[in-house]
């Protein structure tokens, strides 16, 4: 095509049309993955980092072999208020998604043997083991490296494989990392003037619901593992790779160490306001809570002026950001903003902010306003049904299930879903006549030993 | 042995070359969710250049906990624009879209976090960056993604609101307490580094076909494919998800208690040994054997949940968080106190890893960091700098990068498209600056 005619083409098509139809998940299973060429095994006990992490690279293709031990992995009875589901927990039904299953007692010489032939034909290796089990067992990296040099050999763990803390008895939970991160402390309700704990249980340092800092620890490790393909790309070099689940989430953290390393301050909880951003806090409205973000002035004199207060808090004379993030200036401007968020219902803030946009005095500046929903008005919203996260996997074992999908959408090699979750040994008859070539004997052999 | 593997890791990692040596990355992003993935990319070694609007540059620059600046330095700039290259760009200018334009023909990677269309309409889109540089890998990280109702509506975003829009926050709280906002932008910050992982994806991909793409990600949808559970649960229960405080629902006994001086500890032991363990710890081996708590399903249920919890709770409060440690350790389960940004700080395990480090910055002087958090044995990552003042590597990039003349630089200054600092806190260097310090010259 000529480039003006291109140019011409772009024109008649608008971009989230143009983009939509190339990279809509509805489409994904049509465009090629991007790392069908990979194998990884993913040896990963008592861990949804470790499980996160080879999802992550199920998701864009990579062959993954999941080793359990004969009888599964604890981690599938790890289930919220102890509900199965075709018998297995939740978290692991969302989380063995494009796995092949496979079981193996690394715990006997013989299944340590089997791997070993496995580590031969495989790209990457995820464990999460305490750190030296491993190795006590004769299949650490320094002794697979000798079977394949290219191997990337990657543990997430609780404290890391190195330090005066990786020798540590206590295994790694996601609790326990939210705890060691230093955000669990500065996040929660601050204590009302003049009450205790025993009033206010509630009141305390507070983690995050979802399994966060395993979510991030396995994310990281899944983004070093690419790193460390790609230098392997140029180098022909393995590695092994180190992460620990209560750094990886303490990664995310911001502001807090400088501030720390700076004045002394310790961050402390300072509930739905922010210590480091304004306009930036939830508020409370006639039907519930929304979120107000302003991180630009133009955005907070626009909020003042969407509810009506641009001359009674002389909007037209604020200069700076920075002085309403002290906290004195916090509290008093917060105390105002609910004055007049509670007037409106969540639905009533989120479109005065959208006809601000187009017809207020700052537009097209205008603030962010965000409804507070529960998962179940996250999961019936139209526009993220329509973007397809929520789209029901058809799982040959556990029929139509939602676990969300498509967290990012690609043109050319995007992620997909193919299935959710299988049984423990699910693909042994499959997996180790393909890799190791044996028949039906040696399976039923080696079954009735308890290796497999 | 693990113990060879990482002998003297920390002091020898300068003596290694990191992973994503070669890779260039070219940046117009703000604030927390656009410029944190291409810093997560530069700590493994990437090239980033980062482009702002001069003369006050990124967002990011005015966010100062409690208004307080570090060496006019805004904390939580510092620590989200790791390792990157400073052109101050003002992408209005045909004359600055026209460097983009160039950068981008000689970059492996563009990162974005406008609302959909705007980078179009200034003439760097996706669409015209491809007809330069078809391996181009392009992302695009907002709210709402590329398309779709809240997209077309052209909503702004922040980490708060995807935190409240995707129930993370609900799910965050205690029982019949209002939805609580995480003080970490941790919307923003994940949200950056699952978008680096397709960006890593796609690369593979690219060195195996040649061919570049368009990535999106929208950090609400990110955040929910992290609530694993809660999606089926409500699909198979027809129930909405409930939060429940510091207990994880699914796993027990899991949950943060109080402790005799009031401090908190965090308290994990589902395995049947590490249960044993704390049961023994506390005196009650018999516990174990209870048979509301003998399996981990039963245990799980509410009222055992609920009873067991209880019991621990009792426990640890007549405990020192440090006791409860030795315990854990001693009997095998997990248990931490709930650090505080001081005691990550100064924690020595952190410090012998070096993930805790100190950072010496010709620019900024020394200061403590986070290192990135996979260490590779062979290509360590490694946090070198930060924050610059608003177009500080100007010279050094139309120089290095572009080979553009000292009389081209001058009128690229006059017309706009290229600009420095405001003489305003978070964008100008820091007071005692020497006007030399941390400047790179062009053969560098």
């Amino acid at each position: 095509m000529k480039k003006a005619a291109r140019i011409s083409k772009m024109k008649q098509q608008s971009w989230p049309d143009w983009i939509r139809e190339r990279d809509d998940p509805r489409i994904a299973h049509t465009k090629p993955e991007a790392l069908d060429d990979i194998t990884v095994l993913d040896l990963s006990s008592k861990s949804f980092a470790g499980c996160l992490c080879s999802s992550l690279l199920a998701e864009f293709g990579a062959e993954v072999l999941r080793i359990e031990p004969p009888e599964g992995d604890f981690l599938r009875i790890c289930t919220p208020y102890g509900m199965l589901y075709k018998g297995e927990g939740l978290n692991y039904l969302t989380e063995g998604r494009n796995k092949f299953h496979i079981t193996l007692d690394l715990s006997k010489p013989q299944g340590r043997e089997i791997l070993q032939d496995l580590v031969a034909q495989v790209d990457v290796l995820i464990e999460t083991y305490r750190p030296g089990t491993m190795d006590e067992w004769g299949i650490g990296y320094e002794q697979l490296k000798e079977i394949n040099p290219g191997l990337i050999f990657a543990s997430i763990t609780g404290y890391g494989q190195f330090g005066p803390m990786s020798q540590s008895r206590m295994p790694d939970y996601d609790n326990i990392a939210q705890a060691r991160s230093g955000i669990q402390s500065g996040t929660g309700e601050v204590m009302p003037e003049g009450k205790s704990y025993n009033e206010c249980p509630w009141a305390v340092p507070t983690k995050a619901g979802p399994w966060i800092a395993w979510s991030v620890a396995g994310t990281f490790m899944a983004v070093g593992i690419l790193a460390a393909l790609y230098w392997r790309g140029i180098t022909g070099e393995g590695q092994a790779l180190d992460a620990a689940s209560g750094e990886a989430y303490a990664r995310l953290d911001d502001y807090a160490a400088l501030w720390y390393y700076d004045t002394g301050i310790i961050g402390e909880r300072f509930g739905n306001l922010d210590v480091c951003a304004f306009l930036y806090c939830f508020a409370p409205t006639k039907d519930g809570a929304v979120f107000l973000g302003g991180l630009r002035l133009e955005m907070w004199q626009a909020f003042a002026d969407m509810v009506g207060k641009w001359d009674e808090w002389d909007a037209a004379s604020w200069t700076s950001l920075s002085f309403f993030m002290q906290k004195d200036e916090q509290l008093k401007w917060s105390a105002l903003i609910f004055g007049e968020t509670r007037k409106y219902t969540n639905e009533e803030l989120v479109r005065m902010s959208i006809e601000y946009a187009k017809k207020g005095r700052l537009a097209p500046i205008t603030p962010v306003v965000a409804p507070v929903c529960s998962p179940e008005e996250a999961m019936k919203d139209a526009n993220w049904l329509d973007r397809g996260i929520f789209i029901p996997t058809q799982d040959p074992v556990y029929g139509e299930l939602i676990a969300a999908q498509a967290q990012h959408k690609m043109t050319e090699s995007p992620i997909r879903t193919k299935w959710v979750c299988r049984p423990v040994g699910y693909d042994n008859e499959h997996i180790y006549p393909k890799y190791l070539g044996w028949g039906p004997s040696k399976l039923k052999e080696l079954k009735q030993k308890g290796i497999i | 042995m693990a113990k060879e593997t990482w002998k003297n890791y920390k002091e020898n990692k300068s003596f290694k070359p990191p992973p994503l040596k070669g890779i260039r990355v070219l940046e117009a992003c703000t604030i927390l969710l656009g410029p944190a993935g291409p810093a997560f990319l530069g700590a493994m070694g990437a090239e980033v250049i980062k482009c702002e609007l001069p003369p006050r540059g990124d967002t990011v620059r005015q966010m100062a906990p409690f208004g307080h600046f570090f060496r006019d330095q805004a904390p939580a700039a510092v620590h989200i624009n790791t390792n990157k290259y400073w052109l101050g760009l003002d992408l209005h200018k045909p004359e600055a879209q026209k460097i983009f334009c160039e950068l981008a023909a000689k970059s492996d990677i563009v990162e974005d976090n406008m609302r959909p269309g705007t980078m179009e309409k200034w003439n760097i889109g996706y669409r015209q960056l491809k007809e330069i540089n078809p391996g181009i890998i392009y992302i695009a990280k907002n709210g709402f993604g590329q398309w779709g109702q809240y997209a077309e509506e052209n909503r702004p975003s922040n980490d708060g609101a995807a935190q409240a829009l995707s129930g993370y926050a609900w799910m965050s709280s205690f029982p019949s307490r209002p939805p609580l906002k995480s003080r970490l932008y941790v919307c923003d910050t994940y949200g950056a580094l699952m978008g680096e992982l397709a960006v890593l994806a796609a690369l593979h991909f690219r060195s195996r076909t040649g061919k570049g793409q368009f990535i999106e990600l929208s950090q609400t949808e990110n955040i929910m494919r992290t609530m694993s559970w809660i999606w089926p649960y409500q699909q198979i229960t027809g129930k909405v998800a409930r939060p429940t405080g510091n207990r994880d629902v699914s796993i027990c006994p899991a949950d943060t208690f109080r402790c005799a001086d009031d401090a908190f500890v965090a308290i994990a032991a589902p395995a049947p040994a590490e249960f044993k363990g704390l049961c023994t710890a506390m005196g009650k081996p018999e516990l174990a054997e209870d048979p509301r708590f003998k399996d981990h399903v039963t245990r799980l249920e509410e009222k055992n949940a609920t009873a067991i919890l209880k019991i621990i709770a009792d426990w640890v409060r007549t405990r020192k968080p440090e006791e409860v440690e030795d315990l854990a350790e001693n009997y095998g389960f997990a248990a931490s106190r709930v650090y505080t940004s001081k005691d990550v700080v100064e924690d020595a395990h952190f410090r012998d890893r070096g993930f805790m480090t100190k950072i010496d910055d010709p620019f900024l002087g020394p200061y403590d960091e986070y290192e990135f958090p996979v260490m590779m044995s062979q290509s360590p990552p490694k946090v070198k700098w930060s924050v610059r003042a608003v177009g500080f590597d100007n010279e050094y990039v139309m120089k290095h990068f572009l080979d553009t003349s000292e009389d081209d630089i001058k009128k690229l200054y006059q017309c706009g498209a290229l600009g420095k600092w405001a003489d305003v806190q978070g964008c100008r260097p820091p007071p005692n600056w020497d006007g030399k310090a941390g400047v790179l010259m062009a053969k560098d």
